[in-house]
């Protein structure tokens, strides 16, 4: 890893228009299941969009929600 | 960070066996207490897998550790289910939006527990040098290593938190939640400083004749 400068833009990266981490919370969910509809999310959620490429902790939630709602689909109350 | 250009989805309405969920977790429904069952059952599951995934931060945690610390995870996060239900707007399934309380949760224990198991000390938010990974090497050309010596100089003159901040996360891998616990805030706050110390360094770079030109998105 030396001076790339990809590397050096992802180490830096913060882009405007980043929602933050308590903006994408709150739309976590709707997120996740416009990707399972084949959907792009950053249509409707940019700044989340934006913000899951920059925070290690919301892309780590996002990606267990998304591995979640995938795999345990189909649940119904009894 | 700039105002949120999120959309809310207007006038979605929740789908027919998220409308059965919430019906039959209201208090007073025949098929309340199976439905609550249920719900738990689920979000058990989803706490498992979660910390399965979550791992890694983990260390050797033994099996009835590892059971316990699924069980508290569905258990709050069933109790925060039942206060928001009337919060639901029906913008995700009903399972996604309960499994959203599930993964918090688990990213709070597993945050609390990595914390007790390595806690991050002075050598994790200290900054002397560049990390040996991100170095120069004899083949960089002398443009690159102009570049580091300039971030090197750059980080070395972002305020204490900021410092900290960065070169615990973005060069030491440090967790994000770990970190909070270490400097008693929140995920919202230090993600604010790295935001923050990132735009900071992008300037100091530039002011300094090495702007880090934004790559296009994949």
């Amino acid at each position: 890893m030396t001076a790339d400068p990809r590397h050096l833009d992802e180490l830096l990266r913060a882009r405007d228009g980043d929602a933050g981490c308590t903006a994408g919370e709150d739309v976590l969910d709707a997120y996740v299941e416009l990707e399972l509809a084949g959907e792009d999310p950053a249509r409707v959620y940019p700044g989340t969009a934006i913000h899951l490429q920059s925070c290690p902790g919301c892309r780590s939630d996002h990606d267990g929600l998304l591995e979640a709602a995938r795999r345990f689909t189909d649940i119904e109350p009894d | 960070m700039g105002p949120s250009t999120n959309q809310r989805i207007v006038g979605a309405s929740p789908d027919r066996e998220s409308e059965l969920w919430l019906e039959q977790l209201r208090p007073g429904h025949p098929r309340h207490d199976q439905t609550l069952a249920r719900l738990h059952q689920t979000l058990l599951r989803t706490a498992r897998h979660e910390l399965s995934r979550r791992r890694g931060q983990l260390g050797s945690i033994s099996g009835p550790e590892f059971d316990d610390l699924a069980q508290q995870a569905a258990n709050d996060a069933l109790i925060n289910v039942l206060g928001k239900l009337d919060e639901f707007r029906g913008d995700s399934r009903f399972t996604t939006w309960a499994y959203k309380f599930v993964i918090f949760d688990v990213s709070g224990k597993v945050a609390r527990h990595a914390w007790r198991r390595h806690p991050p000390g002075h050598k994790e938010l200290d900054f002397e040098q560049l990390p040996d990974r991100m170095g120069p090497r004899p083949g960089d050309r002398l443009e690159q290593r102009e570049q580091l010596d300039a971030l090197s100089r750059a980080i070395g003159e972002l305020s204490d938190r900021q410092r900290q901040v960065f070169v615990a996360i973005a060069l030491n891998d440090v967790p994000i939640d770990v970190l909070a616990i270490r400097l008693r805030t929140n995920r919202n706050a230090i993600y604010k400083n790295l935001f923050d110390a990132r735009r900071n360094l992008r300037a100091r770079m530039a002011a300094a004749g090495h702007p880090v030109l934004e790559e296009e998105e994949a």
